[in-house]
């Protein structure tokens, strides 16, 4: 029950065998090339400009096809054919195993139906996000399966209110909190009650009473909860090209006061109510 | 019974997966290491069959981890543990650099137990 790619969907059905996975995956890797390496392969660019336009990547965080029209070097008609020249010479893993003889494309068409069948329950659906946020995709998705997970890994069915922007977040008891970085950076962050928490280490202990738990149990149950939550964000995010890579969580206590956002960080927050009225709130620390 | 090390920096997580395994009576935790260079040193002293780590942890990550441990012993069976449902590079690096498998949380308990029975 997770987000995941269909390569690890293979694995755990044994329907193919780690070696030939990584096969495909080099093949994949072989055949998939990035933008500048398509771009120097259709003649586009010499070897010149495509080490100029990486070395002004690192100077501005902009993509290498953006780069190459600033710089001049590539126009936004080329940009396009480069794009479509790599969305046309996709190899997808299931075709690369294919390839190599470790799946036949009968096998490939119903492991294809089962996991589509697996991870239809992780489809997005709107969630109004407000203007002007970066990635605003990214922040639907953050809402989507948090909801999704209070529901079927706690057992918490939830009432979201529409999101806004906030100055900081009031927790009410306990903020499991997780950083993360890549295309997008900020940190992601879940309030909870303490009731939330009770069953939140339930279901994450699986246990029908948590009385006998030490503190630091509960809380660290809530920081797992939060670590399942992103670990299947940064899944779902990466299936849509943006990086979504996550450092070791942390709480935050109320009675440290407010958690409030720093420079350069606006928070958009999702106030939830779990069905027995307890408030819940998901909050999200989104830097640029 | 085989003896499994269990390499997580979450109690919580540490504690579902050692009741996965000693409920299913085919193996043993052979100890708790919170990270991954915990994990190095618990390698030696006690000797596991198979060693279960997640990838994101503080101290030392998973995958740098796992890169020691198989430099240390080339048949090293570790089977990397993730909530980021196999995200594109870490899961391929995680293969290529020698993890059996990888395995996602939440745990469904019967498919953990017959990934690790077939190691």
């Amino acid at each position: 029950m997770a987000v995941k790619f269909f390569g690890q969907f293979l694995l755990e059905q044994r329907a193919v065998k780690q070696e030939d996975l990584l096969k495909a995956i080099e093949l994949q890797e072989t055949t998939n090339l990035k933008f500048g390496a398509t771009a120097l392969a259709m003649g586009l660019i010499s070897l010149t400009a495509f080490e100029r336009v990486h070395d002004a990547q690192r100077l501005e965080d902009l993509k290498f096809g953006d780069m190459a029209i600033k710089l001049g070097i590539l126009t936004e008609e080329q940009v396009n054919q480069v794009l479509i020249r790599q969305k046309n010479n996709h190899l997808y893993i299931g075709e690369a195993l294919v390839r190599i003889g470790a799946l036949s494309s009968e096998s490939l068409k119903h492991y294809l139906e089962a996991f589509k069948e697996d991870q239809a329950p992780y489809i997005v659906d709107r969630i109004v996000i407000p203007a002007g946020l970066p990635q605003p995709q990214v922040w639907e998705i953050c809402a989507d399966l948090t909801f999704k997970m209070l529901l079927r890994v706690a057992g918490l069915s939830t009432r979201p209110s529409a999101s806004q922007i906030s100055d900081r977040l009031d927790p009410v008891f306990l903020v499991g909190v997780m950083p993360f970085k890549g295309t997008v950076q900020g940190r992601y962050a879940l309030g909870v009650t303490e009731a939330t928490r009770l069953a939140i280490a339930k279901a994450i202990l699986k246990e029908e009473s948590v009385d006998g738990e030490s503190e630091e149990v509960l809380n660290d149950t809530v920081l797992e909860f939060v670590n399942i939550v992103c670990g299947n964000i940064a899944a779902k995010a990466a299936q849509m090209g943006v990086s979504f890579e996550i450092d070791p969580p942390y709480t935050h206590f109320a009675s440290a006061g407010p958690l409030a956002a720093v420079a350069g960080e606006r928070i958009l927050t999702f106030p939830i109510h779990v069905a027995d009225g307890d408030p819940i709130c998901l909050a999200l620390f989104i830097h640029g | 019974m085989k003896k499994v090390l269990i390499v997580d920096d979450s109690i919580a997580v540490a504690r579902q997966l050692e009741k996965i395994l000693t409920g299913s009576g085919d193996f043993e935790v052979a100890g708790h290491a919170k990270n991954g260079a915990e994990a190095i040193k618990m390698k030696q002293t006690t000797k596991p069959d198979l060693i279960c780590m997640d990838m994101n942890m503080p101290v030392m990550d998973g995958l740098t981890a796992l890169r020691t441990l198989m430099a240390m012993d080339p048949n090293a069976k570790v089977v990397m543990v993730t909530s980021l449902g196999g995200v594109g590079d870490k899961f391929a690096e995680a293969l290529r650099l020698g993890a059996k498998t990888v395995i996602s949380k939440p745990f469904e308990t019967e498919g953990v137990l017959k990934t690790l029975r077939e190691l």
